[in-house]
């Protein structure tokens, strides 16, 4: 009896097994899929840029590798990259400190207004910073004409300053989750125990935030060094490797000496990468959960009250001066050498050409981010297959890898058949996926985290297959997350820079391209008015991005990203 | 430590003269007024309890108190000393936070010690002091472990040493055993009052759990709206409630409205006019008069319930049985008497099953009924 009822149970099912089939493996062919496009888009041009540093016009050789080692220019050019490196990220963190310590626990009058400063620098492109010292301190700027000084900003220093300037957000936002994190409490308990303010930093709050200080000094470290506009427009004589790389490449055609720098580029960034994600996982203090409650602002002694308010505002404002004098510039064909006030920047034709084209990368660049970073995410959080931490890692690795060497890459990797696709807009959208594809990924992964699998399981109990349940339950709770990897993969690539400068073709230009040309030859008008623009078209963004986050409380996962 | 005065009369006296007064204090946030005029005074070595709904101030209170909070207007007074101005790491008061606050990067006894290194003890003197209040809270096995390396309970007793390492003069306690689970809270009660009542410290408790304040305390504190309501005893919060809210904010009450048809100024036994007839009782409160209008306080564990309904006895009220659930100790009843439903507590249920079947009940009031007046409670 109970052996007819098995087989006529078998029997009903084998019409059915090909698509049973289907259904239980869907995640895991939908994961093969995926892992073949990384794996072509992101780290077979990698490889290409690996290769192509060791292969000689007679196969394999270590020659380009000596060459980099035994020219002083080179050991220079990486010397210079790693003190800008470590200058920089000591710099970011002594003031993305004291900004995220005001802001946390100064006075409730401050704390406002400063957070929106320290976070204004994320809707600029990274490279306004360079623009507005030029306008400020080149050899026509305001302040050069006005104290008639005779410096050189070109070099060193001027390339410290903006960059500087522009990775003040990221390590405010990264040190300010930190102390939001911590407990107020620890600090009241060491302050009720007859801790002085200084005593209180000293042996509370810096140890219990060290773990999360390190993380933003290796991380800030790693996008510094990897930075291109900046150094590339300031630089003057100095070198770098990022816009050396970048000179080897269109000046040179030398693409085995520009594979070899990117490989010097690279190895830290990957090094740090390991460090970042696997030492320090999982090194945070954990405290009792109470209520989380908002630190009310101390008596701080004036001993740490005034340095920190003399740097704050010092940081403040350069950044605020920064803007405005782009602002200004934009409305002048050179400002404080031309004194007509001039609309014509705005209306410039290769301008508006190059940001329409701009847009136009970017909306695809964001379409194709959004469904594969959703899709991702959902094979990594919910997929049962070995390597699935694998296809996580190299899926958020794109934006710790510089731009410089994916720009490389995707030039070594498809400029020829099978699959040329230089020369044309997917080259440029595809490149910017897989650069920012890490941010969709996460916003998609914490979304997911907030969704219980009973869920999609009461689906399947209820009788829906993994399609209808993908499609009917699965998808609209994502979408939230497909917005915002849509929104955010499109600012990104509409203001990244590194990567693009050396896949644009010519007659199709892009904006940062364009902004990184004008501020070269000196059109500085031109150059502010369109970094203007990107301005205005990051900004609205953020506001549909703040928007979405505040109405699905998708928030942190995306806010809190680093560009 | 004060100069001991001649044969300890100085003593006495000093004894005599309250460890903490809060004077008048309100607080605003804003245009927020959270303490609107708070006075109090606490005596030494007493453990007074704020309790109140959340949002009502205490742990704001508790805070002004600790020094985390500037106060808006107001004194508070410690020891003789008005310390409004003093930031905390001066004031001789220590908090132990809800959630402990213990430092996360550091050993057991390095935060046990904290206080005496910031205050510059010396090495072996703070080894010593570590011990001892390691053993006083029975850890002194656990002295190298990491914090996170502790339960729950071991934690709590460590934010209390820690609290205690520098003897202050009053100790605050924030919500000290709501991270507990239910049975450790009983265990940490019964230790931390233990502790309190031996050191002789005065403590300030706060909490939002009523039972848990009428159990630990010398006296309430309760609090409503940046007000204190009433400040007594446990046995006087529960069994004088000053108003309806305290009355029912510590237990459940049945109220029954009413009005004093006499008083017998002699044996002070008085006859309440109720819509339900004539309850008898005996006044042990000189606040009413003949012919106020008042409402009786009747406890559910109070009230007599039984079987037999027909016999016309004074303060017995016939009323029907809508619910009894048995649960072992105790059985609740619903009874509904006119318009009217009134909650009994049956401590001891032995007719169960009979009061299962029963559709009519007698219920008898007592005769030690508290009485609001008319303004103490809204109609």
């Amino acid at each position: 009896m109970a052996t007819a009822e098995l087989s006529l149970k078998l029997q009903a099912s084998s019409g059915n097994r090909i698509k049973d089939f289907l259904n239980a493996n869907l995640i895991n062919i939908l994961a093969a899929v995926l892992f073949l496009l990384l794996a072509f888009f992101l780290l077979y041009p990698i490889i290409a840029v690996l290769l192509k540093s060791f292969r000689g016009p007679s196969g394999f050789t270590l020659k380009y590798y000596q060459a980099f080692f035994s020219k002083n220019y080179y050991f220079q050019s990486l010397y210079n990259t790693l003190l800008l490196g470590v200058i920089n990220t000591v710099v970011c963190l002594v003031i993305g400190f004291c900004l995220a310590y005001m802001t946390t626990r100064g006075p409730w009058l401050l704390r406002k207004p400063l957070k929106i400063i320290s976070l204004i620098p994320l809707i600029a492109p990274p490279y306004l910073f360079a623009l507005s010292l030029i306008i400020l301190f080149g050899r026509n700027g305001l302040v050069t004409r006005a104290l008639d000084l005779h410096w050189e900003l070109y070099g060193f220093g001027g390339v410290v300053i903006s960059q500087t300037l522009a990775f003040i957000p990221l390590a405010y936002m990264m040190i300010e989750s930190t102390l939001m994190s911590l407990n107020p409490n620890l600090e009241e308990s060491a302050y009720d125990m007859g801790a002085s303010e200084a005593t209180i930093l000293r042996t509370i709050t810096i140890p219990l935030l060290a773990p999360g200080l390190l993380k933003a000094a290796l991380l800030i470290f790693v996008m510094t060094i990897a930075e291109f506009g900046n150094a590339a427009i300031l630089g003057g004589r100095t070198p770098f490797l990022a816009p050396d790389t970048y000179t080897m490449i269109t000046g040179e055609s030398d693409f085995n000496m520009g594979s070899v720098l990117s490989v010097v580029l690279i190895a830290p960034c990957i090094l740090i990468f390991f460090i970042h994600n696997y030492l320090l996982e999982g090194k945070k203090f954990t405290t009792i959960g109470g209520k989380p409650v908002a630190s009310e602002p101390r008596k701080i002694t004036p001993l740490i009250q005034v340095p920190f308010v003399i740097i704050t505002t010092v940081a403040a404002g350069a950044i605020l001066i920064c803007f405005a004098v782009v602002f200004a510039a934009s409305f002048y064909k050179i400002l404080g050498v031309t004194h007509n006030f001039v609309l014509s920047n705005y209306l410039d034709f290769t301008s508006n050409q190059a940001i329409y084209n701009s847009i136009r990368v970017s909306f695809v660049a964001a379409v194709i981010g959004a469904i594969i970073g959703v899709l991702l995410a959902y094979v990594i959080v919910r997929g049962k297959f070995f390597g699935r931490t694998f296809i996580e890692m190299v899926s958020l690795s794109g934006f710790a890898l510089p731009g410089t060497v994916l720009g490389i890459g995707y030039l070594l990797a498809f400029s020829a058949p099978p699959l040329k696709l230089t020369g044309g807009i997917m080259i440029l959208a595809l490149n910017c996926v897989f650069r920012f594809l890490a941010v969709g990924v996460e916003a998609g992964i914490s979304k997911l985290h907030q969704i219980h699998i009973e869920i999609e399981e009461a689906s399947a109990d209820l009788g829906a297959s993994f399609l209808t349940t993908f499609s009917r339950i699965v998808l609209p709770i994502m979408f939230p997350a497909f917005i915002a990897g849509f929104i955010y993969t499109f600012m990104t690539a509409i203001v990244s820079l590194s990567a693009v400068v050396f896949l644009v073709s010519p007659g199709f230009e892009l904006a940062a391209v364009k902004i990184f040309d004008a501020a070269v030859y000196g059109e500085i008008g031109i150059a502010s008015a369109t970094t203007m623009k990107l301005v205005l078209i990051v900004m609205i963004c953020m506001m549909i991005l703040n928007y979405i986050s505040k109405k699905t409380r998708l928030g942190g996962g995306i806010a809190k990203k680093p560009a | 430590m004060k100069k001991k005065g001649i044969a300890g009369y100085m003593d006495s006296k000093e004894n005599e003269k309250p460890m903490l007064i809060l004077k008048n204090i309100h607080k605003f946030y804003g245009t927020n007024e959270v303490l609107k005029g708070v006075s109090l005074e606490v005596k030494r070595g007493e453990l007074v309890t704020f309790v109140g709904p959340s949002g009502c101030g205490k742990t704001t209170l508790l805070r002004l108190i600790g020094g985390f909070t500037d106060i808006s207007l107001g004194d508070i007074i410690l020891d003789g000393q008005r310390i409004n101005d003093l930031p905390p790491n001066l004031r001789d008061t220590r908090i132990c936070f809800q959630n402990y606050a213990l430092f996360p990067h550091m050993t057991v006894a390095e935060n046990v010690g904290y206080g005496l290194k910031i205050n510059k003890w010396p090495k072996d003197k703070t080894a010593a002091r570590v011990r001892e209040l390691l053993e006083m809270v029975e850890l002194e096995a656990f002295g190298d472990r990491m914090i996170d390396k502790l339960s729950g309970g071991q934690q709590q007793r460590v934010a209390f040493a820690r609290a205690l390492s520098l003897e202050p003069k009053v100790l605050l306690l924030d919500e000290p055993l709501s991270n507990l689970d239910a049975n450790l809270r009983l265990v940490m009660r019964e230790e931390i009052r233990k502790l309190q009542e031996r050191l002789h410290i005065t403590t300030v408790f706060v909490t939002h759990d009523q039972f848990e304040a009428m159990a630990i305390s010398d006296r309430l504190v309760v609090m409503k709206d940046g007000r204190i309501e009433q400040v007594g005893t446990p046995i006087e919060i529960y069994e004088k409630p000053a108003n309806e809210f305290i009355a029912g904010f510590v237990g459940y009450v049945n109220f029954m409205e009413g009005r004093i048809a006499s008083i017998d100024e002699k044996t002070r036994d008085a006859v309440i006019a109720t819509e339900y007839g004539k309850i008898g009782i005996t006044l042990e409160q000189d606040n009413v008069q003949n012919g106020d209008e008042v409402l009786m306080v009747i406890r559910p564990e109070s009230v007599n319930i039984s079987l037999n309904c027909g016999g016309k006895s004074q303060n017995v009220l016939c009323g029907a049985l809508k619910s009894y659930m048995y649960a072992g100790s105790i059985a609740k009843c619903t009874v509904t008497i006119g318009d009217r439903t009134m909650i009994i507590d049956q401590y001891n249920p032995r007719d169960a099953q009979h009061f299962k079947q029963a559709e009519r009940v007698e219920v008898e009031i007592p005769r030690s009924v508290h009485l609001l007046k008319k303004n103490d409670f809204i109609l």
